[in-house]
C-alpha cells in the first residue's frame, strides 16, 4: 500500500493520530504537500462521502474522519499558497438575533467542513449588521442562518434586507434553517434556498456555488 | 423513599436502583460544582453568589453540592394542579400517572382532508375541545402553533383558547416573562383572583435550560416569576443526545440532572417551598437523518431513570408519553407512541406530556390523542394490578361451576365483569360483524369519534364576566405589539 493509500484509510478510520503521524512523515520525506491533500486526505474523506450516502458510516464516524484529515491539512496548510488551496466554497454561517440555540448549526458546520467547505461560524445571537459586516470581511459565496425559535425567525428576514440595502444581496446566496422553518418560509423572505437537515444543507451549498 | 413506583396490588416497576441514583446524583453534583453552568440573568447569579456559589466572568456560576441538598429540602414532594372550577384534578406524587398533549407543533394533520397545514385558531379550539371530552386526557398543552395571529402573541392566544375551551389544567408555554404575567392574568381572571390561583394553581409553565449546562435569560426571568407566584413549573432540558447531552443513557441524565437542580437551586432561593416538578426529556439523534427522534427504547429507559431520581429526590416527575417519529397516524406512529405511554405509566411518572406528537413533535395528530385515549385506559387497568382478596379468588364461584360447566351463568361473572377493561374504540367483532360496519380501521374510526365529538360535545362555557377578563388582557397585549 502506497502511503498515500495508508492516509486515505487511516482518515477512512478516523484516526487523527495517526494522520498527524504519516501525513508529518510524508512532508518530511519531500512528498508535494497538494498531493498529500488530494490523494490522501480528501481521497479518504470522498471515500468516506460514498460511504455515509450507502448508509455504511454514520455522522459520528464521518465526524471523526473529518477531524483526522483536518489534523493532516493543518500541518500541510502552511506549506501551501492560500491561493492554491483546495477548497469546496466559503460559507458565513450563524444562529439570528434572540436565539441561543446552536446545536444544528453546529451540526451543519461539522457537516460542510467534512465536505470541503470553509466555514466562518458567527456563533449565535448574530444581528442583521454583524451578518452584513461578515460578508464585507469574508466574502463568502453563502451564508447560512439558524434559528429554533418561531420569535427569533423573524430576524432571518432583516438580514436578507440589510444586505439588499447594502448592496450585497446578489454577491451571496442565502440559505436558512432550524425547526420552525419551511421552503415556504424561505421563499417569502427571499432566501436563495432551505434545507431541512445537515446533510442536505451540505447538498444544498454544493449546488448553489456550482 | 426508595426508587420505584408502587402501583395497584403488588405491581411495582422500576429501573434504577438505589446504588445507581446515587452514583447519577453524585456525578451530577459534581459537573455541578467544577464545571457549572453559564447563567445568563443577573438576578439569578446574584441570589446565588449571596447562597455561597462561586461566580466567575459574571456568568458561569459554580453550585456547591450543600446548595443543591438545600434545595432538595426545601421543595414540597408533591404538587397538585386544579381545574377552572378549583378542584384538584391532578395530585403529582407518588406513582399517580396523568396525560396531556404537546404544546405548538407547527402542523396540524387535519382528520377530515387528511392534508398537513399550519394551525389557525378554530383548530385550536377543536382540538381542545377534543381533549375536554375524551376522559384519559387529564391536562392540556397549546397543540399547535398558530399561524393566523401575530407571532408575539401566540402564547397569549392559545392559552385564551385552552382555558375557555376545556375545565382541565394546562402547561403552558410562554415565549418571555411578559407572556408568563399575561397568562396569570387571564387564569386568575378565570378563577377568581391571583389568591386563589397561587393556592390552587390552574396551570404550570415549562422553563428549560438551553443545553449543554446554559440557562438563557427569558427562560430563567420566567422561572423566577414562577417561583414569586407560585406557579407550579419545571426546568426541563430537551436534550438530544449525542448532540446537546451525552449519547448514553446514563451521561445524558448526569447532564439533564445537573440542569434541572441547577434551576431547582435558583427557584428554591427565589422562593423556599414554591412548587416544582422534577423531570426533562431525551430525544436521541439518529446519527444517519441528524432527526432529535421521540420515543426510542434508550428515551425511555431515560425516563424510568428520571422517575427513579424523582423518587430518590422525593419531587413529583415530569415526562412524555404517547409521542413518535411517524408523519402519519399508521403502524409506526401507534408502536411508538403505545410503547412510551404503557412504559412511562409503569415508570409512575406523574405528568406526561406530547400524547398527539407526530413527526417529532412538528406536527400533532388529533386520530393519534383519540386512539392514545384508549391506550391510556388500557394502561390505567394495567396499573391496578391483581386483586386477590377473597371475592376476587372466586373460590366458591370455581366450586359453584366445578368440571365442565360455565361461568357465563354463575352470578360471580355477572358480579364483577364490569371491573375489567372495555373497548371504546379497538374492535372486537367477528371479521362477517366488523365488514358489515364498513371494514374500518382503528384510524378510520377515530375520525369517526373526532367528527361526532365536534358536533355534540359543548365544553362547560366561562361566564360573561370572565369571557370579559380574558378579553381584556388580550386586547392590551395586541395594543402594544400593534396587532389587530
Amino acid at each position: 500500500m502506497s502511503d498515500f493509500d495508508s492516509l486515505a484509510q487511516i482518515v477512512i478510520s478516523g484516526d487523527f493520530g495517526g494522520a498527524k503521524t504519516l501525513t508529518q512523515k510524508m512532508i518530511d520525506n519531500g512528498v508535494d504537500p497538494l498531493e498529500i491533500i488530494n490523494q490522501g486526505l480528501m481521497a479518504g474523506m470522498n471515500v468516506v462521502g460514498v460511504r455515509f450516502k450507502a448508509g455504511d458510516m454514520y455522522v459520528p464516524e464521518v465526524m471523526m474522519s473529518a477531524r483526522a484529515m483536518s489534523t493532516g491539512i493543518e500541518l500541510v496548510k502552511p506549506l501551501i499558497a492560500d491561493k492554491d488551496m483546495p477548497s469546496a466554497g466559503k460559507v458565513l454561517i450563524g444562529t439570528v438575533k434572540g436565539d441561543l440555540h446552536d446545536i444544528g448549526k453546529k451540526l451543519v458546520v461539522m457537516m460542510m467542513e467534512s465536505a470541503g467547505f470553509e466555514i466562518i461560524d458567527l456563533g449565535v445571537d448574530i444581528d442583521p449588521a454583524t451578518f452584513v459586516k461578515g460578508v464585507k470581511e469574508h466574502k463568502p459565496q453563502v451564508i447560512g442562518m439558524s434559528a429554533l425559535l418561531t420569535t427569533t425567525m423573524l430576524s432571518m428576514k432583516d438580514t436578507v434586507e440589510a444586505l439588499k440595502k447594502e448592496g450585497l444581496r446578489d454577491t451571496v446566496k442565502i440559505i436558512i434553517g432550524g425547526a420552525p422553518i419551511t421552503q415556504g418560509f424561505a421563499d417569502q423572505i427571499g432566501a436563495d434556498g432551505y434545507a431541512p437537515d445537515a446533510a442536505t444543507a451540505t447538498e444544498l451549498c454544493r449546488r448553489l456555488i456550482a | 423513599m426508595g426508587v420505584g413506583s408502587s402501583h395497584g396490588n403488588g405491581l411495582f416497576f422500576r429501573t434504577l436502583t438505589e446504588k445507581q441514583a446515587e452514583e447519577i446524583h453524585l456525578a451530577s453534583c459534581q459537573i455541578l460544582e467544577e464545571t457549572g453552568m453559564m447563567i445568563y440573568h443577573e438576578e439569578a447569579v446574584e441570589l446565588l453568589r449571596q447562597a455561597g456559589a462561586l461566580v466567575e466572568n459574571g456568568n458561569r456560576v459554580y453550585f456547591p453540592s450543600s446548595l443543591v441538598k438545600k434545595a432538595l429540602q426545601s421543595a414540597p414532594s408533591r404538587v397538585t394542579l386544579y381545574n377552572r372550577n378549583g378542584e384538584a384534578a391532578l395530585h403529582l406524587e407518588g406513582a399517580n400517572v396523568y396525560f396531556g398533549t404537546g404544546s405548538d407543533t407547527m402542523n396540524y394533520l387535519d382528520p377530515f382532508s387528511q392534508e398537513r397545514r399550519s394551525w389557525c385558531q378554530e383548530d385550536v379550539a377543536n382540538a381542545i375541545k377534543i381533549c375536554d371530552s375524551l376522559p384519559n386526557i387529564d391536562f392540556v398543552m397549546s397543540m399547535g402553533l398558530l399561524s393566523d395571529v401575530d407571532p408575539h402573541m401566540i402564547n397569549r392566544e392559545q392559552y385564551a383558547i385552552m382555558v375557555q375551551n376545556t375545565v382541565k389544567p394546562q402547561v403552558v408555554i410562554a415565549e418571555d416573562g411578559d407572556t408568563l404575567k399575561d397568562i396569570i392574568e387571564m387564569a386568575a381572571g378565570a378563577v377568581g383572583g391571583k389568591e386563589r390561583l397561587r393556592q390552587k394553581p390552574l396551570f404550570m409553565v415549562y422553563t428549560e435550560p438551553t443545553s449543554p449546562l446554559q440557562h438563557p435569560k427569558e427562560s430563567v426571568d420566567k422561572l423566577l416569576l414562577a417561583a414569586e407566584n407560585w406557579v407550579p413549573t419545571n426546568f426541563a432540558c430537551g436534550g438530544v443526545a449525542g448532540a446537546s447531552v451525552p449519547t448514553t443513557v446514563a451521561g445524558a441524565l448526569v447532564q439533564a440532572n445537573a440542569e434541572a437542580l441547577s434551576g431547582l437551586v435558583i427557584h428554591q432561593l427565589k422562593s423556599p417551598g414554591a412548587p416544582f416538578v422534577y423531570g426533562y426529556g431525551n430525544s436521541p439523534l439518529d446519527m444517519r437523518t441528524m432527526q432529535a427522534v421521540y420515543g426510542t427504547p434508550e428515551a425511555v429507559l431515560f425516563q424510568g431513570g428520571v422517575v427513579d431520581l424523582a423518587h430518590y429526590y422525593n419531587l413529583p416527575s415530569w415526562g412524555y408519553a404517547g409521542c413518535c417519529n411517524a408523519k402519519v397516524c399508521d403502524e409506526q406512529a401507534i408502536v411508538e407512541s403505545t410503547m412510551f405511554t404503557v412504559m412511562g405509566a409503569l415508570q409512575g411518572c406523574n405528568i406526561m406530556h406530547d400524547v398527539f406528537y407526530m413527526e417529532f413533535g412538528l406536527t400533532g395528530s388529533l386520530e393519534l390523542l383519540v386512539i392514545s385515549n384508549e391506550v391510556i385506559g388500557r394502561t390505567r387497568r394495567l396499573l391496578k394490578g391483581i386483586d386477590t382478596d377473597k371475592e376476587s379468588l372466586g373460590v366458591e364461584s370455581i366450586m359453584r361451576v366445578g368440571p365442565g360447566g360455565n361461568f357465563l351463568g354463575d352470578e360471580h361473572t355477572a358480579k364483577h365483569f364490569r371491573a375489567n377493561w372495555r373497548p371504546e374504540l379497538s374492535d372486537l367483532n367477528s371479521f362477517e360483524n366488523w365488514s358489515e360496519n364498513g371494514s374500518k380501521t382503528m384510524v378510520d374510526r377515530a375520525r369517526d369519534r373526532i367528527k361526532d365529538i365536534l358536533e355534540t360535545h359543548r365544553p362547560e362555557p366561562v361566564t360573561e364576566e370572565v369571557k370579559e377578563r380574558i378579553d381584556t388582557v388580550l386586547r392590551e397585549a395586541r395594543a402594544k405589539f400593534g396587532a389587530i
